[in-house]
């Protein structure tokens, strides 16, 4: 069924525009940043942990004379962490630069968008709040992420670190 | 309409000049007949002028024009600048500057109009001995100015149309027509001055300052590199050389760069009389203000940075501060009060007083304002001392003032200045006499980029600590860790020289959740730190060198932790975040308790002690106690044993490539050796004392570090006699370790110059 809307649309919306994606594995999902947000990719980078910062930042790490802050795609995802270097997706953002721990980088793949389909509902309220939705390729989904809405500056600590009760995490208790 | 480059041009210029008026007018009240001055408003007034007739700025034009009139009468000599005429300039020049405010906007000189300010200025034309026989032949006198303007303003076309050369040709040109006998010294000192003012715009330039924050930043990632490099060939002889060269040039070019910002705290000090100047008659009082150090530098992005707080400050001294004159009169005071403004240099920090001789702050009436506002419970307010109810003024909301008034007293100010200050890095303190006057003191580091640190460890990390809030180091072993660290139901305290000091647990204050060593299983360093006048110490796991680091800011989920300032790039390429003590103290709960107060009192008179006495740390030699002056120590070394190396039989210590003579008479470093080969010995380490001694230095090996004391002098019974070689130590006779006593290595020995320089800073740094 969906195949039929899709040549429909095909039809009606030409021509269909090439994104270009990076492709991330993590776990058995395959995801993908558009490569035009994508400043660097760093190899093999052990960022240095900041105590008492949310969970979800992965730590700091030097990147052309800057101090970046990492985001953990892992504990965004609520997966184990990982031992070991990981890979680092240098990402932009409108509020300025920040880090993607992912496992490992793969190849750039080029998607269509007519392939697009949106988050379906049945999606966890998390990852519903961080996936746009997905591109469907030959044999999986492309599982896409907006380096917009992973920016720590938008993450909110207070959802995303359910897990945790630390005090110092609660803005509110900061400010005071 | 966007401006194009020659309007822009012409904006800058003018604002500069006007700025000149500004600084010129507010001295002119003083010396109303310095011809330099005069002449100086002049050209400033007379250069926009001209300039707005190429652009065709009309409005502009005609203002311009009525100034220069009646400047041009003063430099003849013809006025005398009062009071009424400096005030009219002043309004010429709010005028001036709003209509190019307008230009820089809306690129129109907008619709405003100026004929009452004009109509103001040229009815000061009229000279004031003519004021009185003006009701008598009023159309006379009008006439007489009339004749004045068209004699003025006949040479002037001609100046006019040489923009450019104008500034040369105004004051010899004005020299015949002064006609007074000094005239012509003074047009000579004005010559001088353009002259010089010719040539300093021929060797400067103006420089963006997004450029220079660039520059500022790529030598910050110089000095990183740099730092890298020398650790990383520490090690190899070849490149000594060259490192060495690396490491000067990189310090000449970070100070260049530094200093390429710095600019005079006058131009913000020139923003002031004309401040004082219009409060103090608005608020109807006698107001003699005095600047000092006005050259002293600061940078420019911190001299923007304190702008606003201190003219809270001034404005918070005149409306609270300096009375009203009857009331002064009435206290015995001169009924003028005086504002002191001074900027002076204090190593690398820059201190900006503002004082008055006013009322003071009534520390009861605080005490009262701060319950009634609810800011603190009364019960705590009783309890509270002079020098904590002075910090109460900047709790926000705080008022005293009975009434608002249009300057002050909405209870927005103290903590402004307080929170201004201290986000760039500094510091806010309070003095108050009560009918003697106020001192408010903004401490303002010199640059915001680099800091001195001590990188500390805990959790498995570094972390930088700046060195502007260390005051001490301890060391506590973890044998001694039991006795030393005292609890109090779950505090933990530490005794320095007699006074309980409060400690935080590094480890424990960053990861709560975790289980950490005790204090008995690992070495504790205890770095005592001041911050905002509370005192306490932060225990970390170790601590490595003091490093000049370059301060990198945090995102904002990190900085919003609250305990970190920044963070930085170490010589190893490690990561190391910089701890803030301020916010340390805050989270950990550590507050001003009343007990500081007296313990405070007791460090001041331990303090005027030591200046008596001189102060000695306390050693331990092979279970004797020793003693070596404080003033000689350079630095303590843990070193390993096997790094003793021998010539002949005299120990010495390779240390960073010098060669560093071991006075070993108690014999420490042999029992250790000793030890050394006995099995299941764990004493691999001894302690060097690294001492100065004339222009050489020298190590002492001892078993260990006790304490630091004032010592007391010892005569010799029945005599007046000093004994010497002993001090008395905590009421016990110690022996001085005689450090002139270490014969020099039979080598060519030169421990001194930059070694020196280096452990000279972590000497500085740990005191």
């Amino acid at each position: 069924m969906s195949n039929a809307n899709v040549g429909l649309n095909r039809k009606e919306k030409a021509p269909a525009t090439l994104i270009e994606m990076c492709s991330v594995r993590l776990g058995s999902t395959l995801f993908g940043v558009p490569i035009t947000h994508i400043l660097e990719i760093v190899g093999g980078a052990r960022p240095q942990p900041v105590p008492l910062a949310p969970q979800f930042v992965g730590g700091l790490v030097h990147y052309r004379g800057d101090v970046l802050t990492t985001v953990s795609l892992r504990h965004l995802l609520q997966l184990p962490p990982r031992d070991g270097p990981q890979d680092i997706l240098v990402l932009e953002s409108t509020g300025g630069c920040f880090g993607l721990l992912v496992d490992s980088v793969g190849e750039v793949l080029t998607v269509s968008s007519v392939d697009y389909e949106p988050n379906p509902s049945i999606l966890d309220e998390r990852r519903r709040a961080l996936f746009v939705g997905a591109y469907k390729l030959k044999d999986s989904l492309l599982v896409m992420l907006d380096p917009e809405r992973l920016d720590p500056v938008r993450l909110d600590p207070v959802l995303l670190d359910q897990t945790r009760t630390g005090r110092l995490q609660h803005p509110a208790i900061q400010a005071a | 309409m966007a401006l194009d480059e020659l309007t822009r041009e012409f904006l800058i210029e003018s604002q500069e000049g006007l700025d000149r008026m500004e600084r010129c007018l507010t001295e002119l009240e003083e010396r109303p007949e310095d011809a330099g001055l005069i002449g100086d408003i002049f050209r400033s007034v007379h250069t926009i002028k001209g300039t707005t007739g190429f652009l065709g700025f009309k409005r502009l034009e005609k203002l311009a024009h009525a100034g220069e009139n009646l400047l041009g009468l003063l430099r003849e000599g013809k006025l005398t600048a009062d009071r009424p005429i400096t005030t009219g300039l002043l309004e010429l020049m709010d005028g001036l500057r709003s209509i190019l405010k307008s230009i820089e906007v809306e690129a129109s000189e907008g619709d405003g109009e100026d004929t009452v300010l004009i109509g103001r200025l040229e009815e000061l034309q009229i000279p004031v001995h003519a004021h009185a026989i003006a009701g008598r032949s009023k159309g006379l006198n009008r006439a007489l100015p009339e004749v004045e303007h068209v004699h003025i303003s006949e040479p002037l076309p001609a100046e006019a149309a040489l923009p450019s050369a104008a500034v040369q040709v105004v004051v010899p040109a004005s020299n015949p027509s002064q006609g007074k006998p000094a005239g012509d010294g003074d047009g000579e000192v004005a010559k001088a001055r353009v002259q010089t003012a010719g040539t300093a715009a021929e060797s400067t330039l103006r420089v963006d300052v997004t450029l220079l924050n660039r520059m500022m930043n790529l030598v910050g990632e110089l000095v990183l590199t740099r730092n890298q490099v020398l650790q990383a060939t520490a090690k190899d002889p070849s490149l000594t050389l060259l490192t060495r060269r690396l490491d000067m040039v990189t310090a000449d070019l970070r100070e260049s760069v530094m200093k390429a910002r710095m600019q005079p705290v006058s131009n913000i000090f020139s923003k002031m009389p004309r401040i004082v100047r219009d409060l103090s008659q608005m608020l109807g009082r006698k107001v003699r203000l005095q600047m000092e150090g006005q050259e002293t530098e600061l940078d420019k992005s911190l001299l923007e940075a304190i702008k606003d707080p201190l003219t809270h400050a001034v404005r918070n001294s005149l409306d609270h501060g300096i009375e009203p004159p009857d009331v002064r009169l009435a206290a015995g005071k001169d009924p003028e009060g005086t504002l002191r403004l001074r900027a002076v240099q204090e190593g690398s920090h820059v201190v900006i007083e503002v004082s008055d001789d006013g009322a003071g702050i009534a520390v009861e009436k605080v005490r009262q304002k701060a319950v009634e506002r609810g800011l603190i419970t009364a019960e705590k307010a009783a309890h509270l001392v002079e020098r904590e109810l002075l910090q109460l003024v900047f709790l926000p909301g705080f008022s005293t003032a009975a009434a608002v008034t249009n300057v002050s007293g909405r209870g927005v100010g103290m903590d402004v200045v307080k929170t201004n200050v201290e986000k760039i890095g500094g510091k806010v303190e309070i003095d108050s006499h009560p009918g003697k006057g106020t001192t408010l003191r903004l401490r303002i580091p010199l640059t915001l980029a680099i800091i001195p640190a001590l990188i500390v460890h805990s959790v498995e990390q570094s972390f930088a600590l700046p060195q502007g809030a260390l005051s001490e180091l301890v060391h506590v072993p973890p044998e001694q860790a039991a006795t030393a660290i005292e609890w109090m139901e779950g505090a933990p305290l530490y005794r320095l020289r007699g006074k309980l000091l409060p400690l935080v647990f590094l480890d424990r204050l960053l990861m709560p959740e975790s289980v950490h060593k005790g204090s008995t299983e690992k070495d504790n360093f205890i770095a005592v730190l001041n911050a905002d006048g509370r005192q306490f110490g932060l225990v970390v796991d170790g601590l490595a060198d003091p490093e000049e680091i370059v301060v990198k800011p945090l995102s904002t989920v990190l900085k919003n932790i609250g305990l970190y300032s920044g963070a930085t790039v170490l010589g190893n390429a490690d990561l190391a975040l910089i701890l803030d003590p301020g916010s340390i103290a805050l989270k950990a709960g550590v507050t001003m308790s009343s007990d500081e107060k007296t313990g405070r009192g007791a460090d001041a008179e331990i303090e005027s002690e030591a200046a008596k006495n001189p102060e000695y740390l306390l050693v331990e030699v092979a279970g004797r106690q020793a003693a070596v002056p404080l003033a000689d120590v350079l630095r303590i070394e843990q070193v390993q044993i096997s790094r003793i190396e021998y010539i002949g039989y005299r120990p010495v210590l390779n240390f960073e490539g010098q060669l560093l003579p071991v006075e070993d008479t108690g014999g420490v470093l042999a029992a250790a050796q000793g030890d050394l080969e006995t099995p299941g010995s764990s004493a691999t380490q001894i302690i060097v004392v690294v001492c100065r001694e004339g222009n050489r230095q020298v190590g002492i090996a001892v078993s260990h570090v006790l304490d630091v004391a004032a010592g007391g002098e010892l005569f010799e019974a029945g005599t007046r006699t000093r004994a010497g070689g002993v001090t008395l130590l905590k009421n016990r006779v110690t022996g001085v370790v005689d450090l002139s006593g270490v014969p020099p290595l039979p080598v060519e020995e030169s421990a001194n110059g930059e070694w020196g320089q280096l452990t000279n800073e972590i000497v500085e740094a740990a005191r």
